[in-house]
């Protein structure tokens, strides 16, 4: 074997690597984003209902951390994904925060749902799946 | 803007280093898969670099995944002859002794002024002077032609010619090339007689110095007209 041809090989092996690693990087991530998601959704549903009301420490909590790890993993899924086909998420989350301050219960859930909504429809066109090669 | 100018170097690098990765093959010697491998890298190369919100990924991965596929197509094709055949075609003649083959060139979607043209442009400018003509797999046309209109060679005419010489460049551009100082058997010593037989006082005064086998001499100084002489002829000369 010539120089170019162990060149050739150690590239194509690189290369083949860097694609393995970058696919599974992203499913991870799409996954891990996107169920986090939906279990912050339900735990705060519960929390509202358990609490009959919006304005107490455990939804606020959850809130809280359901902003910081989506804006986390919004971060990293950048790097894989259009990140304007990602951004309804966020602007729900906020939304819910400023719906919580008022006290508005109606809008609050309105925007749960539609967090849970978005979620579902991000896996149409987030990791792998045989509807998104197609 | 920054983004934009950084997303462009990242890319272009990366198209550079797949397309050093490909070889070395120009436009025209490209087989059919490698001609649609071209025209979509240098499509989805443009995606990302353009698109700020489109990450630089997205334009990254297909184009690793299409060298992939490239490559395995390259080594399908050296594995089978049937493959290759599939997927690059066959060479096809189109001009037989009889005249032009119809039948070959519909077959082609060909017309008798691109066979015209191409022959053209292969040195040939009538039919009747071609014996054979065949239409590469990668699109160029080669010509055989009739005896007749053969160039004449050396070989034809029973002669005894020197062998062809390789010349080595052993200056350029005012830049001793060590390495085909090796090559041609020098030393550093032997290029300052060789310029001063050739009237340049200083290396960095020279354009170009080459030597051949045979001991032929070419020297040129910046701005000036080029002179030949003859030296002792170099020791072998490994290529």
């Amino acid at each position: 074997m010539t120089r170019f041809m162990w060149f050739q090989l150690v590239s194509i092996l690189l290369i083949l690597g860097v694609l393995v690693g970058i696919c599974v990087l992203e499913d991870r991530l799409v996954c891990d984003a996107l169920s986090s998601v939906r279990s912050y959704c339900y735990q705060i549903e519960v929390a509202v209902d358990e609490n009959d009301g919006i304005l107490n420490n455990d939804v606020s909590t959850l809130l809280n951390n359901l902003e910081e790890k989506w804006f986390r993993d919004e971060a990293n899924l950048c790097f894989m994904v259009n990140h304007k086909s990602i951004q309804e998420i966020g602007v729900e989350i906020s939304r819910m925060k400023t719906y919580m301050e008022e006290g508005d219960r109606k809008e609050f859930m309105a925007s749960l749902e539609l967090v849970k909504l978005y979620e579902e429809q991000y896996h149409h066109f987030m990791g792998a799946s045989f509807h998104n090669i197609l | 803007m920054l983004t934009i100018v950084l997303r462009a170097i990242i890319i272009y690098l990366i198209v550079l280093f797949l397309y050093r990765l490909m070889g070395k093959r120009q436009l025209g010697q490209m087989q059919p898969f490698e001609l649609v491998l071209t025209l979509i890298i240098a499509d989805l190369a443009t995606i990302p670099m353009a698109e700020i919100s489109v990450p630089v990924l997205h334009g990254i991965v297909p184009l690793l995944t299409l060298v992939l596929i490239h490559f395995a197509l390259t080594l399908l094709c050296k594995c089978s002859s049937k493959f290759s055949r599939f997927i690059s075609g066959k060479p096809v003649i189109v001009i037989n002794p009889d005249g032009i083959d119809y039948k070959a060139l519909k077959n082609l979607n060909l017309t008798v002024d691109d066979i015209m043209e191409s022959m053209r442009g292969a040195g040939y400018f009538s039919l009747a002077e071609v014996q054979y003509a065949i239409m590469e797999t990668n699109g160029k046309m080669s010509v055989l032609p009739k005896s007749e209109f053969s160039p004449l060679t050396v070989g034809d005419m029973k002669i005894k010619a020197d062998e062809s010489a390789l010349p080595i460049n052993v200056v350029a551009e005012g830049k001793v090339m060590k390495e085909n100082l090796k090559v041609a058997k020098l030393t550093p010593d032997d290029v300052k007689n060789l310029l001063k037989k050739a009237g340049i006082n200083r290396v960095k005064d020279c354009l170009v110095l080459s030597v051949d086998k045979a001991g032929e001499v070419f020297a040129q100084a910046y701005n000036k007209k080029y002179t030949t002489f003859s030296t002792r002829p170099l020791g072998e000369v490994s290529e």
